[in-house]
């Protein structure tokens, strides 16, 4: 039996829903989907068709000058789905306009990391004054 | 003429600090923005510096009402990591510890909103209750506030004799459904007060990702203990209060009701509390590399842990924390829309704010 079919059925809809080749992996506490196809906006839109609730952004750097890891983790009936993305640089898009919950984790992310979320305003810093970014999780800045 | 009204970061208002700009017309409120980030002590980039012990220590404080949801919260990500499962009966400890903070954190809650109703004499009842629910979880822990009860494949105390803190939920029960329970679901200030302000429709509860009592009182029925148990809620039986109107009345019906529902699961696991070892006994604890993360329904509503381990290192990678208050105070903004200033004090407090949580 592989993921797909050992998962509930609403993670299969899921799946058919980012109308891509993919598996689910299921690892500490989250099905991961591994595919490499993905475009955040395109899985914020799944993610709503499913009536998905967004939890969280977890984002992460990377050693050396491989960029970050983001992993946007939503709740779907009690089941945690999470997609991992890893950007090069420091920009990835914005799903705000998509997904209204996500709007203070991006802003958290940007600045905590500096990670851009193309295609959004941000209103002044969230956790701390001033207008320095990535001062809090990014290893430059340590 | 609109004009610019600030509460806060420092008001009479607010239990910790945090600044609600809020824009005016006359004595309505026309739109809000939420200004945080006082309390921040970069405690994830803290936690990174810290031992697999130390950590928990650490996260402890992250809250002070719901100081024992944070570690057990980290403490299960980190189980996944390490490959133990705590045994039966540190399982039923760790749902009473949850549901005992519960309570205080409801009592505590309503206590501060009666006192922001103008409700000083149900204020000092809350208050002096509260104190109970304390004393119960410093027979347990010896401590009031950072308990110190959750740990890597378990917990640190036992409780020796279950059923005496049985005794003691039981004189608990009787008083708040003789005291907060009616005054709060039939009193006619408490009503006047909350029914009809700081809607938050269904659809924006939705659309924001509200969650705990705050969704619940928007129709909401999202409750990880039944939706994905932890600990040992499977075994137990409980009901979830939803209410619909979305309204601080409907806030506070959810609240007292859960209040009654938390009564409930500690009579059942403390009845039932199985016998046998309270950890596993492991001395040393080894992590595999990789992330885990875990989700447990605090007071508040659900806290999310992510933690990433590197391979043969005893510090975490990465800890990040989503509190629920972070994911339900963007929400207040839609409640204060089309309020009276003078109700949002209590609309702001509805959601039962936690500013330490937020900030971390």
């Amino acid at each position: 039996m592989n993921i797909v079919e050992s998962v509930p059925g609403a993670i299969e809809n899921a799946a058919q829903n980012l109308d891509v080749e993919s598996d689910w992996v299921q690892k500490g506490g989250v099905y991961w989907f591994t595919s490499q196809q993905m475009d955040v906006r395109e899985l914020a839109t799944a993610m709503n068709a499913i009536h998905a609730r967004f939890v969280t952004i977890t984002a992460t750097e990377l050693p050396g000058n491989d960029g970050f890891r983001l992993e946007y983790l939503w709740d779907l009936g009690g089941k945690l789905l999470g997609f991992t993305f890893h950007i090069s640089g420091n920009s990835i898009d914005s799903i705000y306009d998509l997904c209204e919950a996500v709007d203070w984790i991006e802003r958290e992310v940007h600045e905590g990391f500096a990670i851009d979320f193309a295609g959004r305003e941000y209103e002044p810093l969230l956790l701390r004054p001033g207008d320095k970014l990535g001062v809090n999780l990014r290893e430059v800045a340590k | 003429m609109s004009y610019k009204m600030p509460m806060g970061p420092y008001h009479p208002a607010l239990e910790e600090p945090y600044k609600l700009d809020m824009i005016c017309e006359g004595e309505t409120v026309q739109d809000a923005k939420l200004h945080i980030g006082f309390n921040f002590r970069g405690i994830e980039h803290l936690a990174e510096t810290r031992n697999y012990i130390q950590v928990v220590a650490l996260m402890e404080r992250v809250c002070g009402i719901c100081s024992n949801i944070h570690t057990l919260t980290l403490c299960q990500a980190m189980e996944q990591l390490t490959g133990l499962t705590p045994p039966p009966r540190a399982l039923y400890i760790r749902v009473v510890m949850a549901e005992l903070e519960r309570l205080h954190s409801h009592v505590l809650w309503a206590g501060i909103a009666a006192k922001l109703m103008g409700f000083k004499t149900m204020f000092m009842e809350c208050f002096a209750i509260r104190e109970k629910v304390m004393d119960v979880l410093q027979a347990i822990s010896g401590n009031r506030v950072n308990y110190s009860m959750n740990r890597i494949g378990g917990v640190n105390r036992d409780i020796a004799d279950p059923l005496a803190v049985l005794g003691m939920v039981e004189q608990l029960e009787r008083e708040m459904v003789s005291t907060i329970i009616p005054i709060f679901t039939t009193s006619t200030t408490a009503r006047s007060r909350c029914a009809g302000i700081g809607v938050l429709t269904h659809e924006k509860a939705v659309s924001c990702g509200v969650v705990g009592p705050t969704a619940r009182a928007s129709g909401v029925p999202q409750d990880l203990r039944r939706a994905a148990p932890y600990a040992a809620y499977s075994e137990l039986e409980f009901k979830t209060p939803v209410e619909e109107a979305g309204d601080v009345r409907a806030r506070l019906l959810v609240r007292a009701l859960e209040i009654m529902e938390t009564c409930g699961i500690l009579r059942q696991a403390l009845a039932k509390m199985p016998s046998g070892p309270i950890d596993t006994g492991e001395a040393k604890v080894v992590f595999s590399a990789g992330t885990a993360v875990s989700r447990v329904e605090a007071p508040r509503g659900e806290v999310m842990y992510s933690v990433s381990w590197k391979e043969n290192s005893r510090n975490p990678a990465r800890v990040h924390v989503r509190t629920p208050t972070f994911a339900n105070m963007p929400a207040i903004r839609y409640m204060v829309m089309g309020a009276r200033l003078a109700d949002t004090p209590l609309i702001q407090a509805s959601i039962d704010p936690c500013y330490s949580c937020t900030d971390r």
